[in-house]
């Protein structure tokens, strides 16, 4: 089998690599082809319909996320079909989804691609809406809402937690115009297996799951500070939201952009009350000799340890300091830490506290 | 994630004996099955057994026991007290109205519906005796698996189950699958409103379809058979039962498992099924792949319709050329299923393409003026009696903007009021959607209240959007369910306008 096929797309040649979908295709080919349940990161589902697109040969539509690409085959992604089926599918959705005052899907803080596609492409005939009842469930969770009358069941979330963060904590529930989100017996995330990770929220393409400090603030009027999350080694890019200077939320890059893939657990994302905590430590504080703590510098706190561990040193050997780096440092920080031990103090007594 | 090595096809089973989606059920079932527990919620919860908990009696809300007085029956249960659930056609319809009672067992309140009289040139010959020397299967291992499916080629056999799709193409796409494991299903979850054909086949041959599966496992060199049957029809599965152990002489060479369905009639459609027989939500798959290619747990699968089966023993042991004889306009017999405004209700042995007048003759007759008629259950949507010399068979009513499907007919006379029947599809439609695809899930729902809206205010604008919304289902939906879901409306509009015209509510 070669290891490249191509196909012709909207009348342009393209070559993807052997196994590609029809999405690589069409992408490459520079095609607009919308989507909702697509995930680069999970199992294709192809339930949200919005990809579908015409195939030479095929008499049905056929969904460009989940459509193996063949070699020769013809696609067309804007025929007048098509564009009518967009349309049409994207009235249904709105008869199912909240608006906002000009009838469009409302606005979110992560952004709604479900608008954006209502924009993009329009809508066909104005449906009433179907105001299905869903079974919905209290979460007194700090993070994650959920909210089933904005969920389109394109199950990316269930999908997520369970292909990626392995956890299964939630389920697509009943079926037909009811199918919703839900957990077992529809507990509480923090009577779930629910690690908090926030990957749903991240993942959701409509603001269904969303984050709960976040609810109702919308994302234009934020500054947006790429950064790397503090909490551990591993690096993980993560977007702080910032208004009026205060971090008000924390995203992930979009997948396939950076080492962490779009992935954050509980404490990058979530855990940024630390930042403007009154309780916070912003300059270090030394001990005097009244027993009370009194703010110093860098200069000083620095000295006033090296001293101290000196002072250890002489009397009782190097062998009697140990040096523990918190899980928190990187692999650089470690290497620091280890040099500080064995070259500034000379003892081997050095440890990270995330080694096992 | 399921844990590696979870039991995961015990998990309906097991729900069922648990009694359905209480409070901590999915707990239990979860620690035994190693299933995560929130998958078994979702599981539990999109079938119509299981997910409500609690005993009660349910009662059919299709079309035909409506018209037989279900609703007095729901009344009159009610009054004594009993909790009462009406639920989508329970495919008794030429014994309306019926329902089942808390051990899903059925309650036949009508008449016993009729079947066509016994003779030994019907290739099915329901009212004839069932034979267990299984010597068709005998037959089959002297021809070999190339030889049957050249029997199957020349007898024109199309699958039964709906699609008309011929048999030995499917045979033969599992023969050429590389070996190793493969599995044969059958399809006895009938649930197409109107369709009755495979409870006959499994209350009176039983052992007729068991040794046409028996062959299909042979040529499709597979050691297990499964077989499917709804849940609802408790009383095939001890019929199917009586016939594995009747036969058991002739089977020691395959593992034969009844699984039991669980309410949903999607599950009919071939990968939704799979998807129930592995433990999971009746969701279809995409395809391709086509279950040939990867189907129960990602082996080649050959799946087939009880009646397609059914055919197969008298295929092979009177020839291809004998069974396509038996035909009128397509090759073999067909089970003709008739309900509604007929003399006789029941199912029926002809040649496949008779015409309506010529099946109802032979069920009694029209009961009143007939208007209209289901050539192929509620998926076939209305014809006009215009079309009553119409072909019964698979290529003749895709030509008349309909299809065979099931061949489940239910014939209406003038009392009905058409918009009143289109609204029966719709709903079952809606309550039947495993709700994976918008066009679906949201589709159904658009058609049917729009319906209600005008026949609340008489208002026929309500229906403007109808064409659209149908054709985006057709166009969009992932499986045949959504692609048909309006067709009970759209085809009545298209063939009954007047029904559909401006009309004066009374107050
Ligand atoms: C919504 C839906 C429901 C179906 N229900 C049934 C059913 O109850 N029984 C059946 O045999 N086939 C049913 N089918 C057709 C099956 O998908 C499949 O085509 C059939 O079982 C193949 O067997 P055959 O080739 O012998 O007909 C259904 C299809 C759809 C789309
Ligand atoms: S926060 Fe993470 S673990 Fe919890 S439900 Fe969402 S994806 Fe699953
Ligand atoms: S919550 Fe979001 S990701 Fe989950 S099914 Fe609903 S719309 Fe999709
Ligand atoms: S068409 Fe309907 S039944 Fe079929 S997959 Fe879509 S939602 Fe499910
Ligand atoms: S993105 Fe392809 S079907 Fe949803």
């Amino acid at each position: 089998m070669s290891d490249t096929i191509r196909l012709v797309v909207d009348g342009e040649e393209v070559e993807v690599p052997t196994g590609s979908t029809l999405l690589a295709a069409t992408a490459r080919a520079g095609a607009d082809v919308p989507t909702l349940c697509h995930d680069p990161r999970l199992d294709p589902m192809g339930s949200c319909r919005m990809c579908l697109v015409e195939v030479e040969g095929q008499r049905r539509l056929q969904p460009a996320c989940a459509y193996p690409a063949m070699e020769g085959q013809v696609v067309h992604t804007s025929t007048d079909r098509v564009e009518r089926h967009r349309q049409v599918l994207l009235s249904m959705y709105c008869a199912d989804h909240t608006l906002d005052a000009d009838g469009l899907p409302a606005e979110r803080a992560l952004g709604n691609q479900l608008r954006a596609h209502v924009e993009a492409f329009g809508t066909g005939p104005t449906l009433p809406p179907i105001g299905t009842p869903r079974a919905g469930r209290e979460d007194p969770n700090p993070y994650i809402h959920f909210d089933p009358d904005s969920c389109i069941a394109c199950a990316r979330c269930v999908r997520y937690c369970d292909e990626v963060e392995a956890v299964s904590a939630i389920t697509l529930a009943m079926r037909g115009s009811s199918t919703t989100i839900a957990t077992a017996d529809q507990v509480g995330l923090l009577d779930s297996s629910c690690e908090l990770c926030g990957g749903c929220i991240d993942t959701c393409p409509t603001g269904a799951m969303s984050e709960k400090r976040a609810l109702g603030l919308l994302g234009a009027d934020e500054e947006t500070v790429r950064s790397t999350c503090n909490f551990c080694g591993v690096g993980c890019q993560l977007d702080l939201h910032v208004r009026d200077g205060e971090v008000v939320r924390v995203s992930s890059p979009p997948p396939g952009t950076t080492v962490n893939d779009g992935n954050l657990c509980v404490k990058g994302r979530f855990a940024t009350e630390f930042i403007n905590h009154p309780d916070r430590l912003t300059v270090p504080l030394i001990r005097g000799d009244d027993g009370e703590l009194h703010e110093a510098t860098w200069d000083e706190a620095i000295r006033v340890t090296a001293a101290g561990l000196m002072g250890v040193k002489e009397r009782y050997g190097a062998d009697a300091l140990g040096f523990v780096s918190s899980s928190r440092c990187t692999g650089e920080e470690n290497y620091l830490v280890q040099k500080l031990s064995r070259a500034a103090f000379g003892t081997n007594n050095c440890h990270q506290c995330a080694a096992t | 994630m399921e844990r590696k090595g979870a039991r995961r096809f015990q998990v309906l089973d097991l729900l069922q004996e648990e009694g359905g989606a209480a409070a901590g059920t999915a707990a239990r079932v979860g620690a035994q099955t190693g299933v995560p527990d929130a998958d078994v919620y979702g599981v539990s919860t999109f079938y119509s057994l299981l997910r409500k908990p609690g005993r009660r009696t349910r009662v059919c809300q299709g079309l035909t026991c409506k018209l037989a007085g279900s609703d007095a029956r729901v009344a009159a249960l009610r009054a004594t007290g009993e909790e009462v659930e009406e639920v989508s056609c329970l495919g008794q319809c030429d014994r309306a109205p019926v329902g089942l009672d808390a051990d899903h067992e059925a309650l036949l309140w009508g008449e016993p519906g009729s079947i066509s009289p016994a003779d030994t040139d019907l290739p099915m010959n329901l009212a004839g005796d069932d034979d267990f020397s299984f010597s068709a299967l005998a037959r089959a291992r002297e021809l070999g698996p190339n030889a049957v499916i050249a029997e199957l080629k020349a007898g024109g056999l199309q699958g039964r189950g709906g699609a008309g799709f011929p048999a030995h193409f499917k045979w033969n796409a599992v023969r050429t699958q590389p070996p190793g494991d493969s599995y044969v299903v059958v399809n006895a979850d009938e649930g197409e409103p109107g369709t009755f054909k495979d409870r006959e086949v499994m209350l009176r041959r039983p052992g007729l379809m068991l040794e046409g599966a028996a062959i299909a496992a042979y040529v499709a060199g597979a050691a297990v058979l499964f077989i499917y049957v709804r849940g609802e029809f408790k009383d095939c599965i001890r019929s199917l039962e009586g016939a594995i152990t009747a036969a058991a002489d002739h089977l020691d060479w395959l593992d034969i498992r009844i699984v039991e369905g669980h309410g949903a009639y999607i599950c009919g459609e071939e990968t939704a099924l799979l998807e129930a027989i592995e433990g999971r939500r009746g969701m279809p798959r995409l395809k391709p792949p086509y279950p040939t290619e990867s189907g129960l747990w990602g082996k080649s699968t050959l799946m087939n319709n009880v009646e397609t089966l059914a055919c197969v023993p008298s295929i092979v042991t009177r020839g291809g050329d004998w069974f396509a004889a038996q035909g009128k306009t397509e090759p073999g017999s067909k089970l003709y299923c008739v309900s509604g405004h007929v003399g006789r209700p029941g199912v029926y042995e002809l040649p496949l393409g008779v015409t309506l007048d010529e099946l109802v003759e032979a069920a009694g007759g029209y009961v009143g003026t007939p208007q209209a008629f289901s050539p192929g259950g509620a998926s076939s949507g209305f014809l006009p009696m215009s079309f009553r010399d119409t072909p019964l068979d698979f290529g003749g009513l895709v030509k008349a903007g309909s299809m065979f499907g099931s061949s489940g007919l239910v014939v209406l006379n003038d009392t009905i009021d058409m918009a009143m029947a289109a609204r029966h599809g719709l709903v079952f439609f809606e309550d039947e959607s495993c709700g994976q695809c918008t066009p679906c899930r949201v589709g159904c729902v658009v058609q049917r209240q729009s319906l209600d809206r005008y026949l609340e205010t008489g208002d026929a604008s309500h229906l403007e959007h109808a064409e659209d919304v149908a054709w985006e289902m057709d166009e969009g939906s992932i499986c045949g369910l959504g692609m048909v879901a309006s067709w009970p409306l759209t085809t009545a509009m298209k063939h009954f306008p007047a029904a559909f015209e401006d009309r004066t509510i009374d107050e």
